[in-house]
C-alpha cells in the first residue's frame, strides 16, 4: 500500500541502472530457453501453416473417445481430437480433398445430433501456408527497416537499435512460450505477435523520448552521466507504462476469461495469451532491454564518457546510480523560457535545437543554473 | 490557442462524433459483419500455371471475378464478396445453406467440350493393354517388344490434361471402370471461325443452360446460340457423327466438362433445334443445377485450386460475436473504473475521448461496410479492443506529464500549456510507429492479417484526432476553473503534496 501511495504522489525513486544487470540475466534466460525451445521441439503450427483441415462441432458431453469412434473409417479418427471451450469437439486431419472433407463433416454431424451445415470446416491447401509466411516474414523486414529509419530521424540511431532489439527480445520470447507449451500457432497467434511487436515499439519509443526530453535539458549542466539521467527519465515515465500497462492488459484478461464462456471464442482466447505475454514482456523491455541497451551505447560517445570520468573521480559513491539533485529535476521540466522562438511551446525540431543553444550558454557557467521555477521546500 | 477558440474546438469534436452517429443510425448503415462473425463460407482460390505458359495477366483474373461474381449471385445469396487479392480471388459467401457445394461450384473451371469419340474401349482392349503394361513392368523382352507394348499402352493411357487440339483418352464420370475409357477426337473448330482464330465448340456456343426433370432423372439443357459460332458448329458435328465418318466413327459425341465425360450419347439424327440437346450424366438434382448455373455464366479462363476453404457455422459466427462484444465491453468498463479511481476528472476526459473516438470509428467501420464491403472480422475485432488500451495511452502520456509539471511547482493552468505539445509530440511519435506497422502489414499481406491492419491503423489515426481535438482542449477548458483545483487538487488525481501551496508564478 505504501507502495502505491509512493507511485500515486511520484516520489518513487528507484535505482533502475542497478537493476539492469540482473535484467540482463533474466532476459538472457527467458531468450535462451526461447531459442532451445524453438530449436529442439519447434512451433507447433495449425492448419493453416501445414495444410489439413479441422472441423468444429457443438458437441455437449460428448467424449474425445466417442468422437473418435464415430470417425472410424474416414481417416480422421488417427487425427488430432480434442474438446474446446465446454461443449464442443474439435477436428483435425491431413487431407484436404474435397470428397474426404464432406464425409467427415457428415460423420460429425450426425454423432453431435446436428444438422451438417452446423459443423464448422476450415481447409488448407499445402503449399498455402507457405506463401503466407512469406509474405508475412516479407512484411516484417521492410517494416524493421522502416521502423528503424523513423527513429533514427525522429530521435536517433542509437534507439533506434535498441528499439529493434528491445523488439527481438519480446518476440523471441512471446514466440518461446508457444514452443514451450505447444500452444497451436493459428493466423490469430501471428496477429497477436505482430500486435506485441507494435505495443512493444510504441512503449519503448515512449520512453525514448521521456529519456531524450530529460537528457537534453540536463547534459549541457555537464554534471550527469548518461545513465544517472536516464534513470531520472525512467522513474518519471514509470507510472505511465504501469497505468498503460494496466488499462492494455485490463480488456486482454477480460477476452481471455469471456473468451473461455463462449464456444466461438477460441480464437478470442488464443490471441488473448499471447497478448498477456507481449504486454508484460513489452513493458518490462523498455524499461530493462531498449534503456539499458542506449545508456551502454551512449556512455561511449565522447560527451558522455568525459563527464562519467569526472563524475567517478569526484564521488565516493558506494556502487548505486546518483540521484538528480532536485533543482535540476525542475530543470529538467522547464522548457526554454528566454529563448525568443520558446515563448510558445517546443515543437518540432527546429524548436529543439534551439532550445539546446540557449542551455549551452548557459552551461558556461555550470556554477549558476537557472533559477528554477519551483520554490524551494527547503 | 485563445479560450474561445479552445471551447470552439472542442464542441466542433463532438459535433462531428455526434453527428457521425447521428448519420450512421439515420442512413441504417451497420458494420458488415465478416464470416468468422456471422457463419458462412470463405475460400482462397489461386490460378494453377497456364498449360501454354502464358502469364496469368490481371485481365484473365478480373474476368475470372465476374464469372464467380455471377455465379454465386446465380446461388441467390444475400451480400456476396467475390475479390481479387494480389494473384488470388477470395471468394466470401455468407450464410450459404449448403457451403461445401458453395465452394465447390465457384472454383469449378466449367469448361464444357464437345467432341467426337474416335473409340470406347473394349473388354479386349483392357486384355492387350494390361498384358502390353506387364511386359513394360518386367525388364524382359527387347526393344522392338518394348516399343510395340509402349504402343499399346499409349493407345489407352488415360490423358492427364486433356488437350482441346489433339486426341484424349478420358474417363466417363462415375466410374474407373476401364471399359468406360473413350478415345476422343480434337474439339471441333467452329465453321466461321470469325475474328476468333482457333475457336472451338466449347460452352463458349451456349446462350444459356438450365437444368431439367424427367421421369428418367435430371439432366441440364443447354441453349445454342443461333449460326455460328452456335447450333450451326454442333450440327455439323452431328453430321459426321450421325453419317459414322471417320472423323467420328463412334457415332458418338461426348460432353466432357473439366477433363471428364458426363455421357456420350450416340446421334440418331443429323440435325438438332438450338433447345433440344440434352446431357444426361445420371445427375442428382444439385448437380444438374450446379452444372446449368456454371455453364449459364461460360468457363473459367483459369483453371483454380481453393488453398484455403473455411465454414463457419452460424451459431459458432454468433457465439463469436458475442463474446468479442461482452469481452469489448466488460473491457472498457475496466479501464474506465481504472481511469476515474487514478486520475478522477481527468478520468472522465479520458473516457469521453474513448466515446468519441469510438463513435468516429462505428461511423467508419459501418461506412466501409456498406459503400465497400468491407467486412469486420474477428481479428478486426480483437484489433479494436487491443487498440482500447493504446488509445487510453494517449491520455495516460499527457496526465502524467500533467502531474511531473504541477510536481515541478506549476499551477495547472500553466501545466497543461507546457505539457500538451511536449506529450503529444510523443503520442505522434509513438503513434506513427504503429502506422507504418499498419500500412506495411496492409500492403505486403493478405487475410486475415490484412484486416487487423486496417483497423489497427483506423484506430491509431483516429487516437491522433481525438486527442489533439477533444481530449487537449477539454483538459485546457477544465484547467480554467482553477478555484476548483487550488482547493480540491486531489480530483484531478493530482495528490495535494504535490501541489505548492500558493501555486506557480505565472
Amino acid at each position: 500500500m505504501n507502495l502505491v501511495r509512493m507511485l500515486y504522489r511520484g516520489e518513487h525513486a528507484f535505482d533502475f541502472p542497478a537493476m539492469w544487470k540482473k535484467g540482463l540475466a533474466v532476459s538472457g534466460a527467458l531468450v535462451a530457453i526461447s531459442l532451445v525451445a524453438l530449436g529442439v521441439g519447434g512451433l507447433n503450427l495449425g492448419i493453416e501453416f501445414e495444410g489439413g483441415t479441422s472441423w468444429e462441432v457443438e458437441a455437449p458431453g460428448a467424449s474425445v473417445a466417442d468422437a473418435r469412434a464415430a470417425l472410424t473409417g474416414t481417416g480422421a479418427e488417427s487425427g488430432k481430437i480434442q474438446t474446446v471451450g465446454t461443449d464442443s469437439i474439435r477436428v483435425r486431419a491431413d487431407t484436404d480433398q474435397a470428397a474426404d472433407v464432406v464425409e467427415i463433416s457428415a460423420r460429425l454431424a450426425e454423432f453431435a445430433g446436428v444438422d451438417p451445415n452446423d459443423v464448422s470446416v476450415t481447409s488448407v491447401g499445402p503449399s498455402w501456408g507457405d506463401q503466407i509466411t512469406g509474405k508475412a516474414r516479407n512484411a516484417l523486414l521492410w517494416f524493421f527497416a522502416i521502423v528503424a529509419v523513423y527513429i533514427a530521424i525522429r530521435l536517433e540511431w542509437k534507439m533506434a537499435a535498441g528499439a529493434l532489439v528491445a523488439v527481438a527480445h519480446d518476440i523471441v520470447i512471446s514466440v518461446g512460450v508457444y514452443a514451450v507449451f505447444r500452444f497451436e500457432v493459428t493466423p490469430a497467434t501471428v496477429i497477436a505477435f505482430l500486435t506485441i511487436m507494435g505495443y512493444s515499439l510504441y512503449d519503448t519509443i515512449v520512453v525514448y523520448d521521456k529519456v531524450r526530453e530529460v537528457g537534453g535539458r540536463l547534459t549541457v549542466t555537464g554534471r550527469y552521466t548518461y545513465t544517472e539521467m536516464m534513470n531520472l527519465a525512467l522513474n518519471q515515465v514509470l507510472m505511465r507504462s504501469i497505468n498503460t500497462s494496466i488499462t492494455s492488459v485490463l480488456p486482454v484478461l477480460s477476452m481471455l476469461v469471456i473468451g473461455s464462456f463462449f464456444l466461438g471464442a477460441l480464437t478470442l482466447q488464443e490471441f488473448a495469451i499471447a497478448l498477456l505475454i507481449g504486454i508484460v514482456v513489452g513493458t518490462y523491455s523498455s524499461i530493462f532491454v531498449a534503456s539499458a541497451l542506449v545508456a551502454w551505447m551512449k556512455e561511449r560517445e565522447e560527451e558522455h564518457r568525459l563527464v562519467a570520468e569526472k563524475v567517478a573521480a569526484d564521488n565516493d559513491s558506494d556502487g548505486g546510480t546518483r540521484r538528480v539533485l532536485d533543482d535540476d529535476v525542475a530543470l529538467a521540466g522547464i522548457p526554454a523560457k528566454r529563448s525568443p522562438s520558446a515563448t510558445r511551446p517546443v515543437r518540432g525540431q527546429a524548436a529543439q535545437r534551439s532550445d539546446r543553444a540557449n542551455r549551452t550558454q548557459q552551461s558556461a557557467r555550470p556554477g549558476q543554473p537557472p533559477k528554477p521555477r519551483k520554490k524551494k521546500k527547503r | 490557442m485563445r479560450q474561445q477558440v479552445v471551447y470552439a474546438v472542442g464542441i466542433a469534436a463532438i459535433a462531428i462524433a455526434g453527428t457521425g452517429i447521428a448519420y450512421t443510425l439515420a442512413s441504417g448503415n451497420e458494420p458488415l459483419l465478416g464470416l468468422d462473425l456471422q457463419g458462412g463460407a470463405s475460400v482462397v482460390l489461386e490460378p494453377e500455371p497456364l498449360p501454354d505458359g502464358r502469364e496469368i495477366t490481371d485481365e484473365l483474373l478480373d474476368q475470372a471475378v465476374d464469372i464467380i461474381r455471377n455465379r454465386v449471385d446465380g446461388l441467390g445469396v444475400r451480400e456476396p464478396e467475390v475479390t481479387r487479392q494480389g494473384q488470388t480471388i477470395l471468394v466470401q459467401i455468407p450464410g450459404v445453406d449448403d457451403q461445401q457445394r458453395a465452394i465447390e461450384l465457384v472454383g469449378q473451371t466449367a469448361e464444357l467440350r464437345f467432341r467426337p469419340v474416335l473409340a470406347q474401349a473394349t473388354q479386349q482392349d483392357e486384355i492387350e493393354y494390361n498384358t502390353a503394361a506387364a511386359v513394360l513392368d518386367s525388364d524382359e523382352g527387347d526393344a522392338a517388344v518394348r516399343a510395340q507394348a509402349q504402343a499399346v499402352v499409349d493407345r489407352w493411357a488415360l490423358t492427364p490434361e486433356a488437350s482441346a487440339d489433339e486426341p484424349s483418352v478420358l474417363l466417363q464420370k462415375d466410374s474407373d471402370a476401364f471399359t468406360n475409357r473413350f478415345r476422343l477426337g480434337a474439339v471441333p473448330l467452329v465453321i466461321d471461325q470469325g475474328s476468333v482464330p482457333g475457336q472451338r465448340l466449347t460452352g463458349e456456343t451456349l446462350e444459356s443452360a438450365a437444368a431439367r426433370f424427367t421421369v428418367q432423372g435430371w439432366y441440364v439443357a443447354p441453349t445454342f446460340k443461333a449460326g455460328s459460332p452456335g447450333i450451326d458448329d454442333f450440327n455439323a458435328l452431328a453430321r459426321e457423327c450421325n453419317a459414322g465418318f471417320a472423323s467420328c466413327p463412334g457415332l458418338r459425341i461426348a460432353i466432357e466438362i473439366d477433363g471428364r465425360i458426363e455421357s456420350a450419347p450416340t446421334v440418331g439424327v443429323a440435325q438438332f433445334e438450338r433447345d433440344q440437346i440434352q446431357i444426361t450424366g445420371a445427375f442428382t438434382e444439385e448437380e444438374a443445377k450446379d452444372l446449368a448455373l456454371a455453364l449459364n455464366f461460360g468457363a473459367l479462363p483459369l483453371e483454380l485450386t481453393p488453398q484455403e476453404s473455411r465454414i463457419v457455422s452460424s451459431t459458432l459466427g454468433e457465439d463469436a460475436l458475442d463474446a468479442g462484444l461482452v469481452a469489448g465491453l466488460i473491457g472498457v468498463v475496466l479501464v474506465s473504473i481504472y481511469l476515474v479511481a487514478y486520475y478522477r476528472y481527468l478520468g472522465i476526459v479520458a473516457i469521453l475521448s474513448l466515446v468519441i473516438s469510438g463513435a468516429l470509428l462505428w461511423t467508419i467501420v459501418a461506412w466501409l461496410g456498406e459503400s465497400q464491403g468491407l467486412a469486420l472480422t474477428l481479428a478486426g475485432v480483437t484489433g479494436l479492443i487491443v487498440s482500447i488500451g493504446v488509445s487510453v495511452d494517449s491520455n495516460v502520456v499527457y496526465f502524467e506529464h500533467l502531474k511531473e509539471d504541477v510536481k515541478g511547482g506549476r499551477t495547472l493552468r500553466s501545466a497543461v500549456e507546457r505539457a500538451f505539445p511536449v506529450a503529444y509530440s510523443t503520442i505522434v511519435k509513438a503513434d506513427v510507429a504503429s502506422l507504418i506497422a499498419a500500412v506495411v502489414l496492409y500492403w505486403l499481406t493478405v487475410g486475415q492479417v490484412r484486416g487487423f491492419a486496417l483497423f489497427l491503423g483506423l484506430a491509431t489515426v483516429l487516437d491522433l484526432i481525438a486527442t489533439y481535438f477533444f481530449m487537449g482542449p477539454a483538459i485546457r477548458i477544465m484547467a480554467v476553473r482553477q478555484s476548483t483545483f487550488a482547493t480540491k487538487p486531489s480530483r484531478f488525481g493530482i495528490p495535494r503534496a504535490m501541489v505548492t501551496p500558493e501555486g506557480g508564478a505565472s
